[in-house]
């Protein structure tokens, strides 16, 4: 989706959607082969793999004390779809500029700055961990339980110098407290079709899937 | 075209390598024999991916990479805080697996082996990570831009330790243009492609993007020994007869 405003709007609608009902994680799933690419980079991610299984503890859990476990699984599983898969489509600068849409250059530019910064922090992570298996790679070593903590430390470490780092560039920059900022967006038909089919999914989400098969007859 | 075999029994085979990223490639084919290797080339021009490649790093789009006898390797990164995983200068040396004292001490920094790695300027983390490698022992040693983030003197201390290294393959990435180790055998990487260039020094004549000073030591018809300061030193006082 190229418009980040209705990429924020659908999102919102599906994660609800999925969350009330099967129904509604179904159509969600659909919904996401709207954006292939993005689909099949999320498949592919490990990140996914990691978290899945969590679900899996919990759902069964609530399976065995007599909760609907499968149901939960489901729903949590494509939420953590959609989440991923719309967190591909985001690119430097969207949270900025949707922020400073949503709530002006003053608090709203404060509040994208923060966003950005984060998901930086992410993307940073990501790497600090890829170069210090690199490094152990590189002097032999392998990555073991007892090492973790010392590993931890250190890209917590890294953060904090980078961290520090920003803020003498924001302190440098003028940085005080909000800034200038021109969103842009360009709404495709395709975003807009999106939208659409995402509100209707958020409404077929309130009725049973009963109801569904009802209205269809 | 590649350097003859040295009979040594370690080989690098860089067999028709291809790394593609979007519209930028990079493709290397070449055999890597026992001795010095410098690889020059611009900024951009692949040098760091083709030293991922070579160790391993990175997997190559298409073409095989084939460690011939080569049992250990080593990469110095460019950057020299991506091969700290110490929490101290000391543990960090230990990481290598070399005597914590002897590097630090080779570093210059005796006594501050309890000290936190970030707390170093860039210059002497990179001084502490150059005494590290110089006291491990490896066939394939592969350098990109050792020279990055020191003064002078200290890449002359460099040059002349890599001179040294007498076994085992020795590949230098740099786009330095003062200071070189003695060199036997001159590569270019022109547009992505890796070329092998010859043996120094026949082919410094035919080095494309030498050095300026080089360049005009054979405009003006002198031919120097080899690439170190001393040899640099030598030619010029042959031009002055």
């Amino acid at each position: 989706m190229q418009d980040a405003r209705l990429r924020l709007f659908s999102v919102l609608l599906l994660s609800a959607a999925t969350y009330l009902s099967i129904a509604g994680a179904l159509l969600t799933l659909f919904w996401l082969f709207l954006y292939p690419a993005a689909l099949v980079s999320t498949v592919k991610s490990k990140a996914l793999y990691i978290l899945l299984p969590f679900t899996g503890i919990v759902a069964l859990v609530m399976q065995i004390i007599g909760e609907n476990g499968i149901s939960y699984f489901i729903r949590i599983g494509i939420l953590l779809l959609l989440a991923f898969t719309i967190f591909q489509g985001w690119t430097p600068g969207e949270f900025l500029d949707l922020a400073v849409w949503l709530f002006g250059t003053g608090i709203g530019f404060d509040i994208g700055l923060a966003i950005e910064l984060t998901i930086q922090g992410i993307k940073d992570a990501d790497q600090d961990w890829s170069r210090v298996l690199t490094a152990m790679k590189l002097k032999g070593m392998h990555p073991e339980f007892r090492n973790l903590a010392s590993i931890g430390f250190l890209m917590i470490q890294l953060r904090l110098l980078r961290a520090d780092d920003q803020a003498d560039l924001l302190t440098t920059r003028g940085y005080k407290k909000g800034g200038s900022c021109c969103p842009h967006f360009e709404p495709s038909n395709r975003d807009i079709i999106a939208s659409l089919c995402a509100i209707l999914i958020l409404l077929v989400s309130f009725m049973a899937v009963r109801d569904i098969f009802i209205l269809m007859m | 075209m590649s350097p003859s075999h040295g009979g040594l029994g370690l080989k690098l085979v860089l067999d028709r390598i291809i790394m593609k990223r979007g519209s930028w490639s990079c493709a290397a084919d070449g055999i890597l024999v026992p001795g010095i290797h410098l690889i020059s080339g611009r900024v951009g021009s692949g040098k760091t991916t083709l030293a991922e490649l070579i160790c391993g790093l990175l997997e190559p789009t298409s073409g095989e990479l084939v460690l011939d006898g080569i049992s250990s390797w080593m990469l110095c990164q460019q950057f020299p805080e991506y091969h700290v995983i110490g929490a101290t200068l000391e543990k960090e040396a230990q990481s290598y697996g070399v005597v914590p004292e002897l590097a630090l001490d080779r570093a210059g920094l005796t006594g501050r082996g309890g000290e936190d790695p970030f707390c170093l300027s860039r210059g002497e983390l990179r001084k502490l990570q150059f005494s590290c490698l110089s006291l491990c022992d490896r066939d394939l040693f592969v350098w990109d831009e050792p020279y990055s983030a020191l003064d002078c003197r200290e890449k002359q201390r460099v040059a002349q330790h890599l001179s040294t290294r007498s076994s085992g393959i020795t590949i230098l990435f740099t786009h330095e243009q003062r200071y070189f180790p003695k060199t036997d055998y001159l590569w270019e990487m022109c547009d992505g492609v890796l070329k092998y260039v010859g043996k120094v020094p026949e082919a410094l004549p035919l080095w494309e993007h030498a050095p300026s000073h080089i360049r005009f030591l054979i405009g003006k018809g002198v031919i120097p020994a080899n690439l170190t300061e001393e040899d640099l030193g030598e030619a010029l006082c042959r031009m002055q007869g």
